[in-house]
């Protein structure tokens, strides 16, 4: 079964159709990886994913399990958004690390939280953030990080801000990480190392979705490329139907310009 | 009357005095930050009325002297619905004095706020709401604090202008220290025409707002550990 299926999704704001229409599924362990010049939507399809913007139209299903279908009109809850929100994780392009705390708090935060929705936390409290903190640590060391895990955001390199919410948003355990345009506010001499975790990560089979512009790394680290245009999904296929044997026009059309 | 002898006599009427003072610097804080902050969240809420009364009800505050609004809310109830709100003596004139400041104030706060929580860029929302948590976590564990670090400069100039605007409660003959100082002028306990103990009273005003600066200072230090 499919981990991931999306089906006709569609959005508008105002007058502009951002999304016409977006339709494609995963696997687990796929990598996805989403390109396209910048306003083709690439964007909104992943904060769509995300809920922090709500489809016009469209199904998400997430391991057969519908949670999102626009046309029903049923108004949900903002508990049950919420919950729903963790199938994804979202990597933004601005890191969006909290500044006042450590990349460690960082990274313990969410989970923190949310164990103390559950009914046993007064109970084993103590036992229950050692675990968690065990867990933000073995993240922070797995990105590379573990001589930075009391250093606040302001005193981290770009890469290594974008490492800590990589772990950020594994610490959640999502089913399906979201990267949007994960290294281009970085420097080119930074991009390298967060771009070596990602791929990381993708050895080890997590599923992503990778919106990005670094085509080499795109081609490179997915399983499947889509590549959109106008808010529709204008072609897509394994990087080496993609890159190598385009079909459409206006796919070779964007390729030429990283050509070089 | 000799020097030494009105010092004590004057000192004695000018702490009564401040503490009338800083009574009202402390009730005014302790009501117009939470009222500032409700009517912050009122002024950014979706619905299009409450925020147009908010608005209306900040440029009337904001627009007119305080002097006024003092003389407006203690003296209308009972002149014009012929039923005094305000007790009669010092505690009725406290009482109003308090309710026109922690309104005045409440209205400069809530700009203050409002400016403090939506310069937090929105992707602090959006990294915490896609980290499952709830819209009350993410103000309280993750913007709040900004929110503080931010404002902490703007507070500090309307908090030190406070303790001198609470002279302004002398209209209604609240008896502040300037009341207090401004007594030995006319006459009071023995002693009458004497300027110092007003220029005294100005070393009270100095003594407050520099442990104010003080507080303030160490306070931005205590956030400057983030950015």
């Amino acid at each position: 079964m499919a981990i991931l299926e999306v089906q006709n999704i569609r959005k508008s704001f105002g007058s502009t159709q951002v999304l016409d229409g977006i339709s494609f599924s995963m696997e687990k362990g796929d990598v996805l990886s989403v390109i396209g010049s910048s306003g083709s939507g690439k964007t909104t399809l992943l904060r769509c994913l995300n809920f922090l913007e709500k489809p016009d139209s469209g199904i998400i299903r997430v391991n057969g399990e519908t949670l999102l279908d626009a046309s029903s009109g049923a108004s949900e809850s903002s508990r049950s958004i919420r919950l729903k929100r963790l199938h994804f994780g979202l990597v933004f392009q601005s890191f969006n690390l909290f500044p006042q705390y450590t990349a460690l708090q960082n990274v313990m935060l969410a989970e923190k939280l949310l164990a103390g929705e559950q009914p046993d936390w007064k109970k084993r409290k103590a036992e229950r953030i050692r675990e968690i903190e065990e867990h933000a640590r073995n993240l922070l060391a797995d990105m590379g990080l573990q001589d930075r895990m009391n250093n606040y955001p302001h005193q981290l390199s770009g890469g290594q801000c974008q490492r800590v919410a990589i772990a950020r948003a594994l610490a959640l355990n999502p089913d399906i990480l979201c990267f949007d345009e994960p290294t281009s506010a970085l420097d080119p001499e930074l991009t390298g190392e967060v771009l070596r975790v990602i791929r990381g990560l993708a050895d080890r089979s997590t599923t992503m979705i990778i919106v990005t512009h670094e085509m080499a790394f795109a081609r490179d680290v997915a399983s499947h490329v889509l590549f959109m245009d106008n808010g529709v999904i204008c072609e897509e296929g394994t990087p080496e139907e993609v890159f190598n044997h385009p079909k459409q026009e206006r796919t070779r059309q964007f390729l030429s310009h990283y050509s070089d | 009357m000799s020097f030494a002898d009105q010092l004590p006599i004057v000192l004695s009427s000018l702490n009564t005095g401040f503490l009338q003072t800083f009574r009202l610097f402390v009730i005014t804080l302790a009501g117009a930050l939470p009222l500032g902050l409700l009517l912050a969240m009122a002024e950014m809420s979706h619905l299009r009325g409450l925020r147009a009364i908010i608005k209306t009800l900040v440029w009337i505050v904001r627009g007119s002297p305080l002097m006024i609004q003092l003389l407006i809310i203690f003296y209308f109830p009972g002149l014009v619905f012929k039923t005094p709100l305000w007790s009669s003596g010092e505690s009725g004139r406290f009482a109003a004095a308090s309710v026109a400041f922690i309104i005045n104030y409440a209205c400069y706060f809530c700009e203050i706020f409002r400016g403090g929580i939506q310069g937090i860029p929105v992707g602090q929302d959006e990294a915490g709401l896609v980290l499952g948590m709830k819209p009350l976590q993410i103000f309280f564990r993750v913007k709040l604090l900004q929110v503080v670090k931010a404002i902490l400069p703007p507070m500090s100039n309307e908090i030190i202008t406070l303790i001198k605007d609470t002279s302004l409660a002398r209209i209604i003959a609240l008896q502040e220290i300037i009341w207090a100082g401004q007594s030995f002028l006319k006459g009071s306990q023995g002693i009458s025409g004497a300027i110092w103990p007003l220029f005294f009273t100005g070393i009270y005003y100095l003594a407050a707002t520099g442990i104010l600066t003080l507080l303030f200072s160490r306070a931005e230090k205590k956030l400057s550990y983030f950015r």
